[in-house]
Formats: structure tokens, sequence, C-alpha cells
């Protein structure tokens, strides 16, 4: 009767709010998306809209991260027909010959959509891609360097980067990236605290020092920063215990890591954590 | 000589439960075994057993101050509960690549300091199915510092198939959406890397 129709209604749009949040945070909860995804496409495509169309390309992709070939290529096929010669579509068809391992093909997919439009960063970043997946980390920070001559502002590919450098334990290369993504981001708490945690990771006196600096400036920038919180407690102990610092540094780090670790407390207090933990000095 | 490691079904299933929440990130975490009142003479014939696992992070596995915080509030919680940091274990990003890194060979060397039969076990994930049908794990021992690779098979289980029934049935059910990391405590203090409710889950299954 009236009440289920209304209860239809509720739960689609349900459905497709949820899809537009995950899509707007990028979200890689794949499984969900193609749960969610494909009842909406089967049942309410009608409804959608010219939403559909993103719909497809979301849930296409969601599709590949979990082996779901089949929903893919019906996603895929509805998005060729709409937009014939599209290059976003191209894109995508190469995404799909990478989830299945065919990297040559996929590579020439992308050089024809960059042959016709030399300038189109996505096929330029998936090919970067391909190189990671393939274990060919030089090659990869080597091609995302040249690309970032180019796009230098292309924030996404200095994170990329800056994470290529710390799993090749290049933390000064690292560094270079998060120095270039704080400059033109300076509110940034996450880049500051990423920042801190290469810094430690470096090593040495003056290393960990900017790190706590760094780290005192993610807490600034967000109070709530677990991460930059636990840091700043460590380096200032860290700092405290090395017999090169004098006196004064000393007593300033004790300090400020009396001051983490009591900040540290609260915030389980108040988290009403289930684990019980008192740092002690 | 090599040191016979058994795992404890929850401490096996927790592992593969991470690697499956997280399909495209290295993960990585600690093993955790009950500490020995006494070390007997012929203490290497004993078998530890693995009787927890505790999940650490997910995606960048290479920075040192939150693996540092982590080692030491999960130091603490052991010696409250009388179990002792005994191994530890990774996935890699890719999936073809089940080798040890620099990350696990260092992390590893840093638990064998305090535990000389410390495990770092390897996850094979190009072996991992729904069904759970073969242990999918790697083992290394280290050895005068260089960490020799021994078979894993349904030996080193304290029980294979309870381990094998209880982690498939996790699996179907998707209860690795709901575990927890040391990452996913460090982004919301309340969620509890010791993750009682799978614990219960596994127990259930028991």
């Amino acid at each position: 009767g009236f009440d289920n129709w209304n209860v239809l209604i509720i739960v689609f749009t349900e459905m497709r709010d949820k899809l537009r949040k995950w899509r707007e945070d990028n979200h890689r909860n794949s499984e969900q998306i193609v749960d969610v995804g494909e009842e909406l496409i089967n049942e309410h495509a009608s409804k959608l809209g010219d939403d559909i169309w993103i719909i497809y390309e979301q849930v296409m992709i969601a599709a590949l991260d979990c082996s779901r070939d089949d929903l893919a290529w019906t996603c895929l096929q509805e998005l060729k027909r709409q937009f014939p010669g599209s290059q976003r579509v191209k894109r995508l068809a190469g995404m799909r010959l990478e989830a299945l391992e065919k990297y040559e093909d996929a590579s020439k997919q992308y050089d024809s959509i960059l042959q016709d439009d030399p300038t189109n960063t996505a096929a330029r970043k998936r090919k970067i891609s391909i190189l990671k997946a393939q274990g060919k980390s030089a090659e990869a920070i080597r091609e995302l360097n040249e690309y970032l001559e180019q796009f230098v502002g292309d924030q996404e590919a200095w994170h990329e980067l800056s994470e290529l450098y710390i799993n090749e334990h290049d933390y000064g290369k690292a560094a270079f990236c998060l120095e270039e993504l704080m400059m033109t981001n300076p509110h940034n708490h996450l880049y500051c605290e990423q920042y801190a945690e290469v810094k430690y990771t470096q090593g040495g006196l003056e290393n960990l020092e900017l790190s706590r600096k760094y780290f005192a400036q993610a807490l600034k920038l967000n109070n709530r920063n677990m991460r930059a919180l636990f840091g700043l407690y460590m380096s200032a102990s860290h700092i405290a215990a090395c017999p090169k610092v004098n006196a004064t540094v000393k007593k300033a780090n004790v300090r400020y890591a009396a001051w983490a670790t009591n900040q540290i407390n609260r915030a389980y207090q108040v988290s009403h954590a289930m684990c019980c933990v008192l740092l002690k000095q | 000589l090599s040191y016979f490691c058994l795992f404890h079904s929850g401490a096996y299933c927790k592992m593969l439960l991470h690697a499956a929440k997280y399909p495209h990130c290295a993960v990585n975490g600690l093993l955790v075994a009950e500490k020995q009142k006494e070390k007997k003479k012929d203490s290497h014939s004993t078998p530890i057993l693995c009787v927890d696992c505790i999940p650490l992070f997910h995606g960048t596995l290479a920075l040192a101050p939150m693996l540092e915080v982590a080692l030491t509030l999960i130091d603490t919680w052991c010696k409250e509960n009388k179990y002792v940091i005994a191994g530890y274990y990774q996935a890699n990003e890719r999936t073809k690549d089940f080798r040890p890194n620099q990350v696990a060979e260092k992390v590893g060397a840093r638990i064998a300091e305090n535990f000389s039969e410390a495990a770092m076990i390897m996850v094979d994930s190009t072996r991992f199915t729904m069904g759970c049908y073969e242990p999918i794990l790697a083992i290394y021992d280290h050895h005068e510092n260089k960490w020799k690779c021994r078979d894993c098979n349904v030996d080193s289980f304290e029980d294979w198939c309870e381990a094998q029934k209880i982690t498939s049935a996790l699996l179907e059910g998707r209860s690795y959406e709901s575990l927890i990391d040391f990452d996913n405590h460090l982004d919301d203090l309340r969620n509890d890397w010791t993750n009682p409710e799978i614990n219960k889950s596994v127990l259930h299954l028991c």
C-alpha cells in the first residue's frame, strides 16, 4: 500500500546518498559500493536520472576491486553506449585491463588517449599505477617526478610520490614532497603530522627536534590528532634522553613530554577506552 | 634448530581478517604468546603457542613513531596479561610479493631482542581463499642475524581444522569489516585493538 511505497523511496534515497558520500570522501569500501550500487542499478535505474552515469563509473571501479568482472563489464557497456569515444570511458576500459593484469594492453589504451590528448593527466597517472602494480618502484618514481615537473600543483601526485619514497626508505625525498604539500596547504594537519613522522624516522637530534615542532604544529591545527599527540610525547622524550642536549633543552622537552602524557591520559579517559594506559616518565 | 611455533585459531584468523579488510594495502601486526614460567633446559622442544594477534597498521608501514607507540602500549598490555610479544606478521601491498622486506626484518629483529624464539610471518596472498583450504603463511626464524624460512603446514596449528573452519566462517560473514587495528585506534581511541567482539565470535565457533 501507501506505506510500502514510502519505505521504498526512503531506501532508494538512502542508497543513492550513501554512494554520493562515498564518492565525495573517495572511500575505497568497494564491497559495500558493489552491494549498494548493484541493487540501485538493477532495481532503481529509472529513478536515478543523470546520476546513473557517475554511479556506473563508481560501481565499475568498485567491481574491479572485488573481481566482479561481470558487473564491471555491464557498467562499462552502458557508459560506452552513452558516451561513445569518451576519453574518460576509455580510461575505465584501461582500468579493467589493469584489473585483469593485461598491463601491456592497458598501457596501449592509455597511450592512445595520450595521443589524442597529451595533457590527459588521468591516463598518465594510470601508466604510473601500472609500474607500481608491477613492482617497478624506481621507474614509477622517475615517471612521477617527470609528471610533477609538468603538473607541479597536483597534490594527489605529490602525496603518492611521498609514499613511494617512504616505501623505498628514502625519507629525505619523502620529506621534500611533504614540504611541497605543507607549503600549498598550510592548514592541513595531516601533512604536518606525516612530515613529523618522516623526520622522526630519519633520526638524529636535529630531525627529532624538527619532528617535535611539526607534531606540535599539527596539534595546533587539530588538537584531536592522536598521532600528533603521541608523536610529540615520543620525540620530546627522545630529545630529553639524548646525552648531547644541554640542561635547558632537556628541561623544556621533559616539560613537553609531561604535557603530552597528561593530554594523552585525558584523551583516553574521555573516550572511555578499554585499555588503561599510564605512560610513565 | 628450529623453534616450533603453534597458532591458536583466533590468532590465525585475525591475521587473515586484517589482510582481507585492506586488500589494497600492506598490513602488519604482532603475535603474542603466553609467558613461560620457567625456562627448561630443553625449552626449544616446547612449542611456542601464539595465542593472540594484534593487528597494527595498514598502508605505509615504513615509518617509526607510531610503531614505537604501538610496541610500547602493547608491551605494557602484555605484561598485565602475562603475555609476551612472540612474533610479527606482514602482508605486502602487491599480492605476488610475499618476501620479507626491510620493515619485516627490522621489526622482527627488534622483537627477537626481547624474545629469542621470535617468528617473522609473511602472509602469502596468492593462496588466500574464502575456504581457507591450506595455511597461507611462511614462517621465518632468526638465526645468526639472518632470517631462515621454515615450512608452515597443518602441524603448525593447535587445531588446523578448527582454525580453518573459524577463519572461513568469519571471512564469509565479512567479520573483517569490524576488525580493529592500531591505525583505527589512533583514528578513534574508542576502537579497541584487542578486538573483543571478534574474540567472542571465535569462541562461539570453537
